[in-house]
């Protein structure tokens, strides 16, 4: 009898040890694959080709720009500044909440129609081209690398921001 | 006791556990049980776990399949250019099949109607609720019927020289035809089998064997021009 | 002694946070597990016990549970695809391309797609003779059977409108076939043809129309009418079990050894 019982008993362990097992196979494999899942559904959610317009966008001929002039491209959001040192670009992107900015001639500053950012288009004592006059924007108007290709034509980079005034923001002709 | 019994009677055997009852079911009708002593399991968590545990089986054997095969992407689609074969889905072979033989309005508009309508009805069709077998009964008054109906069907399908649905159909009959040649005291269990079939099975099984052929026809035995191909030879 | 995953999930289930969620607490008893279904809202569809026999393989095949795997396979397949397709021509067939070609693991998610697609068709066939061979269509669910057939349309409709979205030679004249024997109804026909492709021949319009059907109409038509199979299920007694019919529908021969007792 008592044998018996004992036979019993570890066979009864044995159950739940193989129970325990495969409980710790199924729920381990179905972590690996939601771990599987989760990244490849990270990388599917990234896409690899873009259709979009290309950042580096082509001005024109800088004869185009009469001295002192402002001149907004809407289509590629930036302006074109021909000052006394030499041509530069502008973002036209407010960096409050991403409205397009306008240029006001009468003023000679560039204002943001949606929630009254002002910014400063000529230096003006310790203020740069770009910085805030007044507003809720949180940044100056950052300046975008300008420069000449070989056929004379100005060409902007939107996706590279330069350091303001720095010799090499500027195309001098 | 001349009329016949119009009810069925059966005795529950199992004495030792509770007390003898006799059911009496009327004819023509279906005997629904209200309470019953069977043997349950609480669908949580064993029934769930065994649900979760088929859906994951099938799905690692479809991501195998979809990593093994990739789905068909033909060219741009050119309405000046019709491929040839130009075929449906796969389900859909069967009645590309018919059309291949009918005018539209009956192989694409009367024959799935008539499908789906019987479909839909099957359950309301309370012919035989007892599901005896087609020839137990009345069996001369039934062949005779089973005749007139399978005769027709028969030289319909060869005057149009529709084989893929002749075939199937000549067989499925061939085995009714034994059906009506065997008891449930034949000696053999495959006709005492066929001698038990109702007529509802018969007509699904005919129904399935043919939307077998016919798709499986369409599938893979038809090339350009919907012409008789052999699977297995290019062409 | 380490604590197996099953206390761990006792432990959770105790919490206050999925008992406000669940409505349900820890628990192995037979209440505790009834309520576990009927308390939640997805479950409650079903019933909370099933006849033993029913959970044996032959019983069913389990052919109904695949099918809705192959659902949920298809939703969780079909939304990602949604993000990198847009239903114009001829974008779509380049869209289609770049899930094939550029887009990481897209060839894997549209394989999955329609393997799934077909599985799921060949199931809806194959769990409809499969109920009729058990003869489980038979009153009180007869109209459990209906709505299985208009399930079964609204498979062969998914599956059909989502032929056409690649958009590629192979969409384009099966559904060019297909819905030219629309037009073969008789009276009415070219009306439906028009209505379905939004024009007279397979074009924008058609594509449009059909991805809004593929994506939206008839996914939530089939969750409706899943949701009322499910529930009729338990309304009507379960899972059908053989035994629970009259003898004389069990077979013949027992019927009649049933029979000879009673006259003998």
């Amino acid at each position: 009898m008592a044998n018996e019982h004992e036979e019993n008993s570890s066979e009864t362990a044995r159950d739940l040890n193989r129970r325990r097992f495969f409980a710790r196979l199924g729920l381990g494999s179905l972590s690996i694959a939601a771990v599987g899942t989760a990244a490849f559904a990270f990388q599917y959610l990234q896409p690899n080709v873009l259709y979009e317009p290309s950042p580096i966008v082509n001005q024109g001929k800088p004869d185009r720009y009469p001295l002192d002039s402002v001149t907004l491209d809407v289509g590629a959001g930036i302006y074109i500044i021909h000052s006394e040192e030499g041509f530069f670009s502008l973002s036209a992107v407010c960096t409050h909440l991403g409205c397009l900015t306008a240029w006001k001639q009468e003023l000679g500053i560039i204002a943001c129609p949606c929630h009254g950012s002002k910014f400063f288009v000529h230096a003006d004592g310790a203020h740069k081209p770009g910085d805030k006059i007044e507003g809720p924007a949180p940044r100056p108007l950052p300046w975008k690398r300008i420069w000449l290709n070989d056929d004379g034509d100005l060409l902007v980079d939107r996706s590279t921001d330069v350091p303001p005034l720095a010799r090499d923001s500027f195309v001098r002709i | 006791m001349a009329e016949a019994k119009d009810f069925v009677a059966a005795i529950d055997s199992n004495a030792k556990k509770s007390p003898r009852r006799i059911v009496f079911i009327t004819r023509r009708t279906s005997a629904q049980v209200k309470a019953e002593t069977e043997d349950q399991t609480q669908s949580f968590p064993e029934v769930l776990f065994r649900a979760a545990v088929a859906i994951q089986l099938l799905a690692i054997a479809l991501v195998w399949i979809s990593l093994l095969f990739n789905a068909p992407l033909e060219g741009l689609a050119d309405p000046s250019h019709t491929p040839n074969p130009a075929k449906a889905p796969w389900y859909f072979l069967g009645l590309q099949e018919m059309l291949h033989y009918f005018p539209p309005v009956v192989a694409g508009v009367l024959a799935p109607g008539l499908v789906v309508m019987a479909l839909i009805v099957i359950p309301y069709f309370k012919v035989n609720i007892e599901a005896e077998g087609l020839f137990t009964k009345d069996r001369l008054r039934r062949l005779r019927v089973f005749y007139a109906v399978t005769a027709p069907l028969v030289i319909f399908l060869g005057w149009f020289h529709v084989i893929v649905a002749l075939v199937p159909t000549l067989i499925v009959a061939g085995l009714m035809l034994l059906a009506s040649q065997s008891s449930a005291q034949s000696s053999s269990a495959f006709r005492r089998y066929l001698a038990a079939r109702p007529l509802s099975y018969w007509v699904m099984t005919w129904f399935l064997f043919e939307l077998m052929v016919v798709t499986a026809t369409g599938t893979f035995f038809r090339g350009p021009g919907w012409s008789w191909v052999w699977p297995w030879k290019p062409y | 002694m380490a604590k197996t995953a099953d206390q761990y999930f006792d432990d959770l289930r105790e919490t206050r946070v999925w008992r406000s969620i669940f409505r349900s607490g820890t628990g192995s008893s037979t209440l505790r597990r009834a309520l576990a279904i009927q308390q939640n809202v997805f479950l409650h569809l079903f019933s909370t016990k099933v006849r033993t026999r029913m959970l044996s393989f032959s019983a069913t095949w389990y052919l109904g549970t695949l099918t809705l795997g192959t659902f949920f396979i298809l939703v969780a397949t079909g939304i990602p695809l949604m993000l990198y397709y847009h239903p114009s021509v001829p974008q779509a067939y380049h869209d289609t391309k770049d899930l094939q070609f550029v887009v990481s693991s897209g060839l894997f998610l549209r394989n999955l797609h329609r393997w799934s697609a077909h599985a799921m068709v060949f199931l809806v066939f194959a769990h409809m003779f499969k109920v009729f061979y058990r003869g489980a269509y038979r009153t009180p669910r007869e109209f459990n059977w209906v709505i299985g057939v208009i399930l079964l349309l609204i498979t062969l409709l998914l599956s059909y409108t989502g032929y056409l979205l690649p958009w590629d030679q192979l969409a384009y004249w099966a559904i060019t076939v297909g819905s030219n024997i629309a037009s073969a109804v008789p009276l009415i026909g070219d009306k439906i043809h028009f209505l379905l492709l939004g024009g007279s021949s397979v074009n924008a319009n058609a594509l449009l129309r059909f991805y809004v059907l593929h994506c939206m109409i008839l996914p939530l038509a089939a969750i409706f009418f899943v949701a009322i199979h499910f529930w009729r299920i338990r309304k009507d007694g379960g899972l059908y079990a053989h035994s629970s019919e009259p003898a004389a529908v069990r077979s013949r021969s027992r019927a009649k050894k049933k029979e000879a007792t009673i006259n003998g």
